[in-house]
């Protein structure tokens, strides 16, 4: 037993802390009675005396100014803990339900077994998380989410670097390697996903990684992307173009068609030039120069990037299929700008999402995977004042995407940045530790259950622990996030003989 | 050059063609006085071509040879064959050709070796081609190190599509990253891919596929209407066409016509155009208003084109839908292509011992080809029977 119910109100009940037991921040506690169970949370510790405070201080000082030996007369009868609590939910045999009553007063609170939470299922999509966390003890039940529902609602995972998004990651993209539900895409701007050089999803057993690089490991594919395949609205995002250059854009590729960058680099000339001052548009030939890296002499056009004019045609078409497959494609953007790791990111997941609205129109949509789309440091996309100058593909999947089946994973560690209306609209929120205040607000306030007592909870987490609340989770669970070295298991590579038929001394 | 497929064709008069295209070439080659010839794979379409083709090659390769040229050449994912039956080994035991895909193998890892020229010093080394792409476990295990520190001017010869290279239109082709080749050579002689591409790699060099030395389908045939190979000189390419026929394409669009408006439509492209001694190529494509693709009279209008003096003509009309099968799906790409993914849906279903999946692959591929081989002019049907057999003795290892 941990405590008893003494007193409080509905969403904060007061227990008293049995004196040798330790409660923590966070930990689950179940009431019983023959009705079920309700399961609690600790949301706030306090110290409770029947000494009165005028006493204590007196007490207090003696021992400090007279150095007095003195003790309580029966201690911990008369000093003692207490517990605020939230309900978290109701369980009845093996069904479990929003919690919409108080435990019976007086009665006794205990620790939370595995055997409490036999409600939790592996759904069949699933997707492993963690492990379930009392505080900070780690309970050996394992957390799954439904994979289709939680990636096509979109996630948004929150953090102060250091808190181990990335072992989180990680392990998510590791369970997911083996699923045939999701093809996942990672903008990957650290390089840290694949494993170049440590251990990576490259290790994983389902030779389901596709990894796109400038600087590829052998094996792996070289990142061109044909110029001939950007579009106009591409840039949306990524550079903020006025409205007359946008309208210059339009007007090129109108003319031109595939060729529009070309056209513009080279000067080539517009039916409706006399609409466009000379400066619009040598300020978007010079936008576009710096950020495709091209140059010209006048007469053709030279790259010198991933961006080419004689490869990369089938580069976006063929992550796409990747994706399809429900593969995971890993682009490292760790040696590229923001504007062109956001312009990579934007070219397939247009494409991507055409796709799918496609087979929606078709009535095909159903035997695909769902994409999924990660995307680090998303207020670059999908913050305020980006949004204010105007939409990209980003926010349209944000706010479109679940209907086509196609999902964004947002990473920040200022989800205050990102508007209400696209936060309210990633129904599966992980938070790992946040320590400013507002960022803590901006989720709570979004959050799927009621985060409003958890401030503290969310303040107080500790690398690798993390509080996830979604709609398609029974209450906001606490989990502890499994080491990636440790969770990732490698098997063993038999050494098959190969046969080199065709091949001569 | 490369994707000579010589016995490509099913009808002799374009099988022609490819073999005549290979004299064209090498003629040309004699005539420029090139220091070698590369043949980066498939020079035949099979592993075991037909006696007369066969025959008709080595004349063009003893010429060459006459003329103090080198052959280097690689097997591609038609003529090469792990059984090791393959026919440019027979070439090359006369001397006519040198494989250049040798080394040794240490630790389950290939290591190359390079096959001097003799005249020029110039390094050749490769790698062969196989169906679907298998080749890719070779380059994984390929010991780079050595081929890309050595000094001298470098030539690798390959035969596989690259995935940053692939052109639009070839986006489902197997392919491998240009990350497995080995890198810091000069040139690199690509095959297997039938489109004309050349670009200078920064790490790697001057990458290259010539395209086929003669299209080799309907498809190919209306896209390029001809083949044609590099000469290559200091680093600066010239591409050589080698046009046997020219080639005329008729196009026709149904808009829910009638096959007599179609064919109507057709006698009057007919008609504009100079067919003598060319090629044509006649496509369909759309909906018809009634009755059925073999309600148009395709004889009449082969008439009408060889009455032109044409050299030959073929029609096709996969993307021609009837009004009543118009919401069905028209698959157009490569038999071949379907052969491959079908095997790879299906491989592994039957337990063999002994064999693995690359393997279980490659024999249900030899087995497909060997049965779609064709009694030979002259050939008792008892020799074509036992020919067949021996060929299936051979393939299962049966003595």
């Amino acid at each position: 037993m941990k405590g008893i119910v003494i007193g409080g109100k509905f969403g904060e009940i007061c227990i008293r802390q049995k004196s040798s037991e330790k409660i923590e921040l966070g930990e689950l506690l179940v009431s019983q009675s023959d009705q079920g169970k309700i399961l609690l949370q600790v949301f706030d510790l306090i110290y409770g005396s029947q000494i009165t405070q005028q006493n204590l201080e007196l007490v207090s000082g003696l021992k400090l100014e007279q150095n007095e030996n003195s003790d309580f007369f029966d201690a911990n009868l008369r000093n003692y803990n207490l517990a605020l609590l939230k309900p978290m939910i109701n369980v009845s045999n093996v069904n479990a339900k929003l919690c919409k009553e108080l435990p019976v007063f007086f009665s006794e609170v205990r620790e939370i077994t595995s055997s409490d939470l036999s409600f939790l299922e592996k759904p069949n999509d699933s997707i492993f998380v963690g492990n379930l966390r009392s505080g900070s003890k780690v309970l050996d039940v394992d957390v799954y989410l439904p994979g289709k529902n939680v990636f096509t609602h979109h996630v948004l995972i929150a953090a102060t670097t250091g808190r181990g998004k990335s072992n989180m990651l990680s392990v998510m993209l590791w369970d997911s390697l083996d699923k045939t539900y999701c093809g996942t895409l990672v903008l990957d701007p650290h390089d840290e996903y694949y494993g170049r050089n440590k251990l990576g999803l490259k290790d994983h057993s389902s030779n389901k990684v596709v990894y796109y690089s400038s600087n590829p490991v052998s094996g792996t594919r070289t990142l061109k992307i044909n110029i001939k395949n950007i579009k106009p609205w591409h840039f949306n995002g990524c550079i903020n173009f006025s409205d007359p250059q946008i309208q210059a854009l339009q007007q090129y590729y109108k003319e031109y068609g595939k060729n529009w960058i070309e056209a513009i680099v080279l000067d080539k000339s517009l039916l409706e030039k006399n609409s466009f001052f000379e400066g619009t548009i040598a300020v978007i030939k010079r936008v576009l120069m710096q950020i495709l890296s091209i140059e010209s002499n006048g007469h053709e056009i030279f790259t010198n990037s991933i961006f080419e004019t004689s490869a990369g045609d089938t580069t976006i078409t063929d992550i796409c299929n990747e994706l399809e497959q429900s593969n995971t494609v890993i682009i490292d953007t760790s040696v590229f700008s923001g504007n062109v790791e956001i312009l990579i990111g934007s070219l397939v997941s247009w494409e991507i999402f055409s796709r799918y609205k496609n087979y929606k129109g078709k009535g095909e949509l159903n035997n695909k995977p769902v994409i999924n789309i990660i995307l680090e440091e998303a207020p670059r996309v999908l913050g305020k004042e980006i949004l204010e100058r105007g939409s990209n593909i980003f926010a349209t999947i944000a706010r479109e995407g679940r209907k086509f089946q196609v999902g964004l994973t947002a990473i920040t560690q200022l989800p205050s940045l990102i508007p209400r209306q696209i936060l309210a609209n990633m129904n599966t929120k992980i938070i790992l530790g946040i320590e400013m205040a507002p960022e803590r607000q901006a989720i709570i306030d979004s959050a799927s259950q009621d985060l409003s007592t958890d401030n503290r909870n969310i303040a107080s987490l500790d690398k690798g622990e993390a509080i996830i609340t979604s709609n398609f989770t029974k209450f906001a669970m606490p989990i502890r996030i499994p080491l990636f070295e440790k969770f990732a298991k490698i098997e063993e590579k038999e050494n098959v003989k190969l046969n080199y038929g065709g091949f001569s001394n | 050059m490369s994707d000579v497929h010589i016995g490509g064709w099913r009808d002799p008069k374009l099988s022609e063609l490819g073999l005549e295209a290979f004299g064209r070439a090498i003629d040309i080659c004699i005539e420029k006085k090139v220091d070698f010839v590369l043949i980066s794979g498939d020079l035949f379409d099979t592993s075991l071509p037909s006696v007369d083709r066969l025959k008709t090659t080595v004349i063009h390769l003893r010429k060459v040879k006459n003329a103090k040229i080198p052959v280097y050449i690689i097997a591609g994912s038609h003529d090469f064959s792990p059984s090791g039956k393959t026919m440019l080994d027979v070439l090359e035991e006369a001397q006519l050709v040198i494989n250049v895909v040798k080394g040794e193998i240490i630790d389950n890892k290939l290591k190359l070796r390079f096959t001097i020229d003799e005249k020029t010093g110039v390094k050749i080394t490769g790698m062969l081609g196989k169906k679907g792409c298998l080749e890719k476990k070779y380059y994984e295990n390929l010991l780079k190190h050595h081929l890309e520190e050595e000094d001298g001017y470098k030539i690798f010869m390959f035969h596989s599509a690259l995935e940053e290279f692939k052109p639009k239109g070839l986006e489902n082709m197997e392919a491998n990253p240009l990350s497995l080749l080995p890198k810091n050579f000069n040139y690199y002689a690509g095959g297997h891919v039938h489109y004309i591409f050349d670009k200078q790699e920064p790490g790697y060099g001057l990458i290259t596929y010539p395209g086929a030395l003669f299209p080799n389908n309907f498809a190919e045939l209306e896209k390029y209407g001809r083949g044609g190979f590099y000469i290559v000189e200091n680093d600066n390419l010239d591409w050589i066409p080698v046009q046997i026929y020219s080639h005329a394409k008729i196009e026709v669009l149904s808009n829910h016509n009638s096959p007599r408006e179609i064919e109507n439509n057709i006698l009057s492209e007919i008609d504009k155009l100079e067919l003598k001694n060319s090629i044509v190529t006649i496509r369909v494509h759309g909906t018809l208003e009634n009755g059925k693709v073999f309600d148009i009279d395709f004889n009449k209008l082969f008439e009408a084109v060889t009455n032109k003096g044409a050299y030959f003509v073929m029609k096709n009309t996969s993307a021609l839908k009837t009004k009543e099968f118009e919401e069905i799906k028209v698959n157009t790409i490569d038999s071949k292509d379907v052969e491959i993914k079908l095997i790879k849906e299906h491989i592994g279903q039957i337990k063999v011992k002994n064999l693995d999946l690359e393997q279980e692959s490659q024999l249900t591929s030899d087995m497909m080809n060997l049965l779609n081989t064709m009694k030979q002019e002259g050939e008792k049907v008892v020799d074509f029977e036992k020919r067949v057999v021996d060929g299936f003795k051979g393939l299962l290892r049966i003595e």
